[in-house]
């Protein structure tokens, strides 16, 4: 299937006076999983609520799988699988009747999986909802989030209350159930080592923004660590795209984004440097909370000279 | 095949596995003509998107040392193409560079790299393992 699942344009959202997302842009073609990154109170969650029609834009437009997620809720509901992050269900149902009770609000759910997935995870059908474990709570809206089948999932912090065993098992089953029947997956996380393998995209959110929005190889091949002695740094201070400036000692580290274009310039001036790979954690890092100092105060200046 | 993927590593995860396969293509571990795992098999194993498992297998294709036969699977290259070697032999050369330069700040001159040469290069060349 081709196409876009979903499309949020100049997407502007506060509440009260807090600006939250300030123009978001975001395009998630048809069968990709989009890992979408951001800190706490970045903004991702009310992204979320947005694509789902529980919070209402302030500006811009979001197309959900082709429905206006305002007018449309209900058609889009139907179509995806949502997983909150703070999981609030009819605490007096067990397990088995929650099941038979979501059940009916979709056409397309499909039993046989959903036991399956509660089998998997571990989950007792005779236990009432308030009596589960954190991890079994948010196992279960994962299940109740997938038994659909549905086109698109929106999982909001999915892993977090699962074991490393459980988050490998369910990595797994998004990659033969869900990504090899071309469904499309937005997911945001913090343990950005586990969405990593699974993800197509990374989408990195930061004050209201979308700042960096690519596959994660290309990620890894553009933004790097260049050390260069600190006389000769002064070209890179200049480059539009760095990211976080670091002293220590006689040398500079700095990320930049681009980085086959510095590497090129310091190679043509004829400079000793080194390059090193980073992790998406530290890339990461880098778009949110890298320093930018400018070439003439550096901060490290008199540490350096003390060594 | 067993392959290992190092989660969060600053080596990205296409690199691991094209470098892993190569590695035990290399080494005979993998042999020319052998069938390799589906990319559905090898993502599913390994917790790894298949547009990756695709995008390495393409790559390694590409430098002709695996063999993408339409319908059929992924398969080890029966004779590496020219482009194949020539790759290998940019790589092995980058190598032997690093060595040199880590000899170098180790103090070695230029008659203990010479003997060193001479010592490898008089050793029987052994393929593929204990055999013989």
């Amino acid at each position: 299937m081709t196409g876009v699942a979903l499309e949020l344009t100049d997407v502007v959202k506060r509440f009260g006076d807090k600006l939250v997302l300030n123009a978001i842009s975001l395009e998630v073609k048809r069968g990709q999983t989009v890992a979408f990154l951001g800190r706490n109170g970045a903004g991702k969650t009310t992204t979320m609520r947005l694509l789902i029609g529980l919070l209402k834009a302030d500006g811009g437009s979001i197309s959900v799988l082709g429905n206006d997620p305002l007018r449309d809720a209900l058609a889009i509901r139907r179509r995806t699988g949502y997983l909150a992050e703070d999981q609030s269900m009819f605490g007096w149902m067990t397990v088995d009747e929650i099941l038979s009770f979501t059940a009916p609000f979709y056409p397309t759910w499909d039993h046989a999986l959903a036991v399956r997935y509660a089998k998997l995870f571990e989950l007792p059908a005779k236990t009432k909802i308030k009596r589960l474990s954190k991890g079994q709570t948010v196992r279960l809206g994962l299940l109740l989030a997938l038994a659909h089948r549905p086109e698109l999932v929106l999982l909001d912090d999915p892993v977090s209350g699962l074991d490393p065993v459980m988050r490998k098992e369910f990595n797994r089953d998004l990659i033969t159930h869900l990504q090899h029947e071309g469904q499309t997956i937005f997911y945001s996380s913090h343990l950005l080592y586990e969405v990593e393998p699974i993800a197509d995209q990374i989408a990195i959110l930061h004050h209201g923004g979308i700042v960096r929005y690519e596959a994660a190889d290309t990620l890894r091949q553009d933004v790097k660590r260049v050390i260069a002695p600190k006389d000769r740094i002064a070209t890179l201070m200049q480059h539009p795209q760095l990211l976080d400036v670091d002293y220590r000692g006689h040398e500079t580290a700095v990320i930049v984004a681009s980085a086959q274009k510095v590497i090129a310039e310091l190679q043509a001036l004829g400079c000793e440097f080194r390059v090193q790979d980073l992790s998406l954690d530290e890339i990461f890092e880098a778009y949110v909370i890298g320093r930018k100092e400018e070439s003439g105060s550096p901060p490290a200046e008199p540490l350096s000279q003390s060594v | 095949m067993f392959l290992r993927i190092e989660k969060g590593s600053a080596v990205p995860i296409s690199r691991q596995i094209a470098a892993q396969i190569r590695a035990l293509c290399c080494a005979g571990t993998l042999t020319p003509g052998e069938r390799l795992p589906s990319v559905r098999q090898l993502a599913r194993e390994l917790t790894v998107n298949q547009n990756t498992i695709l995008r390495v297998y393409e790559r390694l294709s590409a430098g002709g040392l695996l063999e993408m036969r339409h319908g059929q699977g992924t398969f080890v290259a029966k004779r590496p193409s020219a482009r194949g070697v020539r790759d290998h032999r940019k790589k092995f050369m980058d190598e032997w560079q690093q060595l040199i330069r880590q000899g170098r700040m180790l103090g070695l001159s230029e008659d203990e790299f010479r003997e060193l040469l001479e010592a490898a290069l008089s050793e029987p060349m052994r393929i593929g393992g204990e055999s013989e």
